[in-house]
């Protein structure tokens, strides 16, 4: 690194102020990082690499929102278990405690040859690295008759926020008795026991204030992640009040009617009082705008989270095929780390360790009834590979699946302190 | 009077550096750098406010006492799903360097 005199270093401040639009050539020595997406793998990328380079790397974290409302535990506010401010969190620790350079701006295009990334504001930032870990966007047309109109009228509130507002509001509002029907996505989709605890949540709202409310799921699948668990949870809590429909038992969704509130499937039509349409995903538009993307999805290097298009650009969470790690804001969080670790080695030299990935995910199936599954994984040179793993099991007495609660109540705490404090 | 004191040296130098000897025999391939990294895969879950219902504040913690946790979460002593399997990839330089690192963190 150059010597900074007095002199250099105001020079460096000065640049610093207009950093948007300057060229990464003007900052002097100091390497930069841009992240594109303040999630559970954004946010941890921009702090650990901050945090332990110690100011040895510049790093910029673009995300639009101000305050960031987390996809994870939306289902337990939806359940009332955690009101709406509980899930939301803001960007000052990472920029007062790492000096993250905070830039709420949507992230417009990157070109990979200039190493920019444009801002919607039409600035620019540069990079030596770029991290893009931007979640997912929905396929609305993957569901026949839904659309981005059709939200405010079936909620996929499968981005927190606004979307799990109007979906708790609806819930709320359904008729007395009235049937409320759920499409969970196909797969790969954004966390894999989601839609069923969201069933959960909101039969467990229904039970308190409308008892006789019916739940019809028409799954795109013929079966899910957690479902002897999720199943024995339902029939003990909510006898009677939820129909899961397979695939192969209703013959697919042949079109939606938001008009008339109508699912037409080939089994039969069903007519919903209030309903929640969870379309198929891909990852988030600009991570297809980096030309990183293979389909819907973005191909990575398993041993650094690297994009197999470009060794500058590192894709990390939902949007990238992390197989056999499934999409969720723990393995976000874990790959950051990894990439982190990376993207610091190949900037300043420090050491780079063998890659290490885990997830949990704890689901509620009713108060005091929590449920998890997780597993270990390493990375072979084409993909995460699992190397154990476990699964909560059904009969369990319920001073367990308490402390299962207790312990997700504990994760939220830690990883939501580790993201953005 | 300058024998004396050499001789004192001496013998509190031997103390010291049996202490630290006996430390390093304690910690064998402890590596606080390691220990950093690898913590990061513990604070997803373990607050360090310790302010987290149901998961334990793990730093500050004394070495044999994370050692002795972890051990018998690698035995199957103590249950626990998720950290029998944590533990379960844990080899002793990991552990070590873990318990090194937590024990001077806050």
């Amino acid at each position: 690194m150059a010597k900074i005199t007095r002199r250099t270093f105001v020079g460096v401040m000065a640049a610093s102020t207009t950093a948007l639009s300057m060229p990464s050539i003007a900052f002097g020595a100091l390497p930069r990082v841009v992240v594109i997406g303040g999630g559970a793998g954004g946010a941890t990328a921009a702090k650990y690499i901050a945090k332990d380079s110690k100011g040895a790397v510049d790093v910029t974290l673009v995300e639009a929102s101000k305050r960031y409302y987390t996809c994870f535990f939306s289902n337990l506010y939806l359940g009332d278990f955690r009101n709406y401010g509980s899930i939301g969190h803001n960007y000052y620790g990472l920029a007062v405690n790492h000096g993250v350079n905070m830039v709420h701006e949507w992230a417009s295009s990157v070109n990979s040859a200039e190493k920019k990334v444009y801002l919607g504001s039409g600035a620019t930032v540069s990079y030596d690295k770029l991290v893009i870990s931007p979640g997912i966007d929905l396929k609305f047309n993957s569901v026949n008759g839904y659309s981005p109109e059709a939200q405010s009228i079936m909620p996929h509130a499968w981005k927190s926020g606004t979307q799990v507002q109007l979906l708790k509001n609806q819930v709320k509002g359904m008729k007395k008795g009235g049937t409320f029907v759920m499409v969970p996505p196909p797969n790969p989709y954004r966390c894999p026991p989601g839609p069923y605890e969201r069933i959960s949540m909101i039969a467990h709202q229904f039970k308190k204030t409308n008892p006789t409310a019916k739940i019809v799921v028409l799954d795109p699948k013929n079966k899910f992640s957690k479902q002897g668990l999720f199943m024995e949870g339902w029939q003990k809590h909510y006898p009677g009040m939820i129909e899961w429909i397979s695939a192969d038992t209703h013959g697919g969704i042949k079109k939606i009617n938001t008009s008339t509130m109508e699912f037409e499937t080939d089994l039969d039509t069903f007519k919903a009082d209030a309903a929640s349409v969870i379309p198929a995903q891909q990852a988030g538009r600009i991570a297809m705008n980096a030309g990183v993307n293979k389909g819907d999805w973005c191909p990575i290097v398993p041993a650094s989270m690297q994009s197999q298009a470009d060794e500058n650009i590192y894709v990390l969470g939902d949007a990238s095929i992390a197989k056999s790690m499934p999409k969720s804001g723990f393995s976000a969080n874990s790959q950051a780390k990894v990439a982190a670790n990376h993207i610091r080695g190949s900037l300043t030299g420090s050491k780079v360790f063998a890659p290490r990935f885990a997830n949990t995910c704890w689901s509620l199936v009713a108060t005091n009834d929590g449920i998890k599954v997780g597993a270990n994984y390493d990375a072979k040179p084409d993909k995460i590979n699992k190397t154990s793993g476990f699964i909560s099991k059904t009969g369990e007495d319920s001073n367990l699946r308490k402390a299962t609660y207790e312990e997700s109540i504990g994760w939220y705490s830690g990883i939501t302190s580790d993201m953005f404090s | 009077m300058k024998s004396k004191f050499v001789f004192f040296s001496i013998i509190i130098l031997l103390l010291f550096s049996n202490k630290i000897l006996a430390d390093d025999k304690a910690l064998a391939g402890a590596d606080f750098e390691y220990g950093q990294h690898l913590s990061g895969e513990c604070v997803t879950c373990h607050n360090s406010t310790g302010l987290g219902q149901g998961i334990p504040k793990i730093t500050g913690m004394k070495t044999a006492v994370f050692i002795k946790k972890i051990l018998a979460y690698k035995t199957k002593e103590k249950d626990n799903a998720v950290m029998q399997m944590v533990a379960d990839r844990l080899g002793e330089e990991e552990i070590n360097s873990l318990a090194l690192y937590l024990s001077k963190t806050k």
